[in-house]
C-alpha cells in the first residue's frame, strides 16, 4: 500500500514541488506561501508544518493539540507518581483514579485483579518442602493452598536457577529485585488467606445447560445423580478433585478419627500416590522402550519400531499413518506451508 | 508466511487506541479510557467498534483471519470445591424439598446464624465468561512471553521469539505463533530481557546521577587506563617509595570507603553508586599494589575480606603505625589553618593515581579499623556494585534500573509460574474464568468484551 497522505496538511502541488526543481507558475503554489521561497531548495517541506492557519489569520497556530496537552498535564499530575517505583509493592492507575482500589491495573476492568505472586520466600520454602524433605507434591501444595503445578513449576524452576548459580550462567538479578517489587507478593507464612484454590474442577459444557429432571420427592438426589443427568459420561466432582485424598481425610475427621491421625494418613495417602504413579510411569516408559528392536553397530544404534502400515484411518488420511499412499499428497516439503510445531519434547 | 502489520500512528492520542505495550502515550490512553453510559449506533455499529478496540489491543499483530481460525466460543471456566463441604455433603440437600434445597429456619437468639451446607473458596459474583473471548490468544507463545514480564511489547516479544533468544522446553523455539501446551517452561535471554525492561541509555542521565566534579570526569575514563596509570610509575619507584606510596594510598581508601559509610548510614539506599563504583575500583588498584608490595592479600575475589586484610596489614607494622601517628598529629596542627582557608592540605596533596577524594565533612583518620555495622554497609555496598555494575558497554542504562512507567504494567497472570531471575516461566494451564474474576489481563469491560465476543460467532 502507498503511504498514506492527508490531503488537508499536504497538497500534491506542494508534493510535487518537493520533486521538480524547475520553478513553477504560480497558480500552482498554495496561497499562503510566497513564490519567491519555493526557489530556495534549503526551505523545510511543506508536509511537516503542524497546522495551517488561514491567510487571512493573525493569531498564532496552537503548538499542541487538545490530547497532547491533556497527556503532558496527566504526566506532570496524575501519572507523576509511576514513573518512578518507589515503595514495596504494586502501583497500578487505579491509584490515581477516586474510586481507588490498588489491585486493578485497568481502571475499566474491575474483573481483572492482579493476584499475588509466590515471593522468592515462598519458592524456596515450597523447594525445601519437596526436594530437602521429600514431602508429596500433593501434601505441599495441600499444606500451602498452592496449586499442584504450581508447585511442581515452582520445583522445576529452582532446580534451573541452582543450576545456572552452579555454572555461574548470566542472570536478571536487578531486573527480578525490581519486578518484585513492584508485585503483590503472598509469602505463605499462614496469616493472609488461601493463595489460591487448590481443587477446581474444570466446569464441563455439557453442564452448563439448564435441565429439568422429574425426581420424587423421596428421592436422594446426588451429584452422582446430576452428573449422569447430564450425560453419561459426565463425572461427578467427587472424581474430578485434583487431590482425593484431602476429601477422605475430612470424612475420617467427620467420622471421629482424630485430626493429628487424619493428617499422618493424609501424608501417607498422599505418599502412596504419588509412588503409585511413578510406577505406573515408569512402567509405561519400560514398555515403550521394548517395543524397540536395537541394533548396535559401531557408530550407530539403530531403533526398529514395528509399524502397521494398514492403518491409515476410513479415508487413507489419517494423521499419524506411515508411508506413501495412491492420492495422498505429501505436503510437508510444498513451498509457502508453514508448519509450526504442536509440542516441544 | 508474513504476518507482519503496520504500524500508522501506534500510539496515537488523538484515536486513543489501547495496546499491548508498557508505553507511557499507551498508559495514557488506559487511564483516560472511559465506559460508554449511553448506547450510541445500530447493534452491528456497537460490535464493530467494540471489535476495533478489542484487537487494537488484543494480538494486533495477528492476522484477523489467523484470529478468527483462533476464536473458539468454548470458554473455559473453573470452580473451586471445598474437601470439607463434599465430605459432609452429597449434594442431595441441594435437591430437598421441592428440587432447590428445604428452607432454612431462622435461628433462636440475638445472632441468627443459619446452619448452610456452603461450598467454600470460590470469590462471590457472576463468572465473567465474556471476558475470556481472547483467551486462545493468551496461548501463544510471543504473548505469554509479553505477560510474564520478559518484554515490554507483544511486537517486541514477538522480535524475541524471531531472533531465537526464546527457548520452550530447553530448545529454540522460532515461531511466535506456537501455542504453548500446559507444563510447558519458556526461557528468554537474560540480557535480552534487562535491555527490554531497562531504562534507555542516555548520555545526559548517565552524568546527571552525581555532581560534576573533576574527580568524576576522571573516573569516566575506562578501567584499564587507569590501571595503566597506575602501573606506570610503580616500575620506576624504589622499593620504599612503593610502600610508602601504598601505604598513602590505602589512607585515602580507608578514607573514602568511610566517607562512603557515614552517607549510607543516614539514607539507606544505594544513592553514591558513582563513589561506590570508585571505591571498588580503588581496592582493587590496592590489591595489584599490595601484591607488588609483597603484602600477602591472597586472590579470593571478595572485595571486603582483602580489604580487612588490607587495613588490619595497615594496623599491624610498628614502625608503620609510628608514621602514621606522626602524620596525624601533624593533620591535627594543620587543621585549624585548613578550615580557615577553606581547602584542607589532604586534598592538595594527592598522589597521582589516586584521584581527588570529594571529602565535604572532615572524617577522623584516627579510626584506622571499621565497626560490624560499617562493614556490613560497606559489605553490601561492594556486592551491590558487583550484582549492578557499571557498564557503558550494555545497550541499557546502567547500573540497571526499570524503564519508567513499568509498575502500571507489572502484573503476571495466574496461569504462568514465573521465576524472573533466571527470565523463565511455566505455562502452567489454560486461563479459566472462576466466579468473580477472570484470567485474562484485559482492559476493556463486561460489556465491550461481549460485544466482540458476538462479533466472533459466526452469524452476526
Amino acid at each position: 500500500m502507498p503511504p498514506r497522505i492527508r490531503s488537508s496538511n499536504c497538497p500534491p502541488q506542494q508534493l510535487l514541488l518537493n520533486y521538480l526543481d524547475a520553478p513553477l507558475p504560480s497558480s500552482l503554489l498554495p496561497l499562503h506561501r510566497p513564490a519567491v521561497a519555493s526557489s530556495t531548495p534549503s526551505l523545510p517541506s511543506p508536509c511537516r508544518r503542524q497546522q495551517q492557519t488561514s491567510s487571512f489569520s493573525t493569531s498564532q497556530p496552537l503548538e499542541m493539540t487538545k490530547p497532547q496537552r491533556e497527556f503532558r498535564l496527566f504526566l506532570k499530575r496524575a501519572g507523576k507518581q509511576f514513573e518512578k517505583h518507589e515503595g514495596n509493592g504494586p502501583m497500578y492507575l487505579s491509584l490515581a483514579k477516586p474510586e481507588g482500589g490498588n489491585n486493578t491495573p485497568f481502571p475499566s476492568n474491575k474483573m481483572f485483579k492482579s493476584e499475588p505472586v509466590l515471593s522468592s520466600r515462598a519458592r524456596q520454602m515450597i523447594w525445601e518442602a519437596v526436594m530437602l524433605q521429600g514431602m508429596p507434591l500433593k501434601a505441599v501444595s495441600a499444606q500451602y493452598h498452592v496449586d499442584m503445578r504450581r508447585v511442581a513449576a515452582v520445583v522445576r524452576l529452582m532446580e534451573i536457577e541452582k543450576r545456572m548459580e552452579k555454572e555461574n550462567a548470566p542472570m536478571a538479578i536487578p531486573y527480578a529485585r525490581a519486578v518484585e517489587k513492584m508485585l503483590p507478593r503472598a509469602n505463605l507464612m499462614g496469616e493472609e488467606e488461601p493463595f489460591e484454590p487448590i481443587n477446581d474442577v474444570h466446569v464441563h459444557s455439557f453442564t452448563m445447560q439448564q435441565l429439568f429432571v422429574p425426581v420424587s420427592e423421596s428421592r436422594e438426589f446426588t451429584r452422582k445423580d446430576a452428573a449422569k443427568a447430564f450425560g453419561d459420561h459426565i463425572l461427578p466432582p467427587d472424581h474430578k478433585m485434583r487431590i482425593p485424598e484431602l476429601v477422605k481425610m475430612e470424612r475420617d475427621i467427620l467420622s471421629g478419627v482424630p485430626q493429628a491421625q487424619a493428617e499422618k494418613d493424609f501424608l501417607a495417602r498422599t505418599r502412596e500416590s504419588e509412588r503409585l504413579f511413578a510406577e505406573s510411569q515408569k512402567y509405561v516408559a519400560a514398555k515403550k522402550e521394548a517395543k524397540k528392536l536395537k541394533v548396535d553397530t559401531e557408530r550407530f544404534e539403530f531403533r526398529i519400531e514395528k509399524f502397521n502400515s494398514q492403518a491409515v484411518g476410513k479415508r487413507g488420511r489419517a494423521r499419524n499413518a506411515v508411508g506413501w499412499r495412491y492420492g495422498v499428497p505429501f505436503n510437508d516439503r510444498q513451498k509457502g506451508l508453514y508448519k509450526i510445531p504442536t509440542s516441544v519434547g | 508466511m508474513r504476518c507482519e502489520r503496520r504500524i500508522l500512528r501506534y500510539h496515537s492520542l488523538k484515536r486513543g487506541r489501547v495496546r499491548q505495550t508498557w508505553n507511557k502515550y499507551n498508559m495514557f490512553n488506559i487511564w483516560r479510557m472511559r465506559d460508554k453510559k449511553s448506547v450510541i449506533g445500530t447493534f452491528f455499529q456497537q460490535k464493530w467498534a467494540a471489535k476495533a478496540a478489542t484487537r487494537a489491543y488484543h494480538g494486533e499483530h495477528i492476522k484477523e483471519k489467523q484470529w478468527e481460525r483462533m476464536f473458539s466460543r468454548r470458554l473455559l471456566s473453573a470452580v473451586n470445591m471445598d474437601p470439607a463441604y463434599m465430605a459432609k455433603y452429597d449434594g442431595s440437600e441441594q435437591a430437598a424439598g421441592r428440587g432447590s434445597g428445604r428452607d432454612v429456619k431462622p435461628a433462636k437468639g440475638k445472632y441468627p446464624k443459619p446452619d448452610l451446607a456452603r461450598n467454600t473458596g470460590n470469590a462471590e459474583g457472576m463468572t465473567p465468561y465474556m471476558q475470556m473471548t481472547f483467551a486462545p490468544q493468551e496461548r501463544r507463545l510471543d504473548i505469554s512471553v509479553f505477560r510474564a514480564l520478559f518484554a515490554s511489547s507483544a511486537r517486541q516479544a514477538r522480535q524475541f521469539v524471531i531472533h531465537g533468544a526464546v527457548k520452550v522446553n530447553g530448545k529454540k523455539m522460532q515461531h511466535p505463533g506456537y501455542l504453548l501446551n500446559p507444563g510447558d517452561l519458556f526461557q528468554v535471554d537474560p540480557e535480552k530481557v534487562m535491555i527490554a525492561t531497562g531504562r534507555k541509555k542516555s548520555s545526559k542521565t548517565e552524568s546527571s546521577s552525581t555532581p560534576k566534579t573533576p574527580a568524576a570526569e576522571e573516573d569516566a575514563e575506562p578501567a584499564e587506563e587507569a590501571a595503566e596509570a597506575a602501573e606506570q610509575p610503580a616500575e620506576e619507584l624504589s622499593p620504599e617509595q612503593l610502600k610508602s606510596q601504598h601505604l598513602e594510598g590505602l589512607k585515602q581508601l580507608h578514607q573514602h570507603a568511610r566517607k562512603i559509610i557515614e552517607l549510607n548510614k543516614e539514607k539507606l539506599s544505594g544513592g553514591h553508586k558513582k563513589e561506590i563504583r570508585e571505591l571498588s575500583k580503588k581496592i582493587k588498584e590496592a590489591m595489584n599494589r599490595a601484591r607488588k608490595v609483597g603484602a600477602n592479600v591472597q586472590e579470593t575475589g571478595d572485595d571486603m575480606e582483602n580489604l580487612a586484610t588490607l587495613m588490619s596489614h595497615l594496623e599491624l607494622t610498628p614502625a608503620e603505625r609510628a608514621e602514621l601517628r606522626q602524620q596525624q598529629e601533624q593533620q591535627q596542627a594543620e587543621a585549624p589553618a585548613a578550615e580557615a582557608t577553606a581547602t584542607s592540605p589532604e586534598t592538595t596533596s594527592s598522589t597521582p593515581d589516586y584521584p581527588q577524594l570529594r571529602t565535604r565533612t572532615p572524617v577522623p583518620a584516627a579510626q584506622t579499623k571499621f565497626d560490624r555495622v560499617e562493614s556490613q554497609i560497606l559489605k553490601r555496598l561492594l556486592e551491590e556494585e558487583k550484582i549492578n555494575p557499571w557498564d557503558p558497554s550494555k545497550p541499557y542504562a546502567t547500573p540497571w534500573r526499570p524503564r519508567p512507567y513499568m509498575s502500571v504494567f507489572a502484573f503476571i497472570p495466574r496461569y504462568l509460574e514465573v521465576n524472573p531471575k533466571i527470565c523463565a516461566a511455566v505455562y502452567l494451564r489454560h486461563p479459566v474464568a472462576r466466579p468473580g474474576k477472570t484470567e485474562i489481563p484485559t482492559p476493556f469491560n463486561l460489556h465491550v468484551s461481549q460485544l466482540a465476543f458476538n462479533w466472533y460467532l459466526r452469524r452476526r
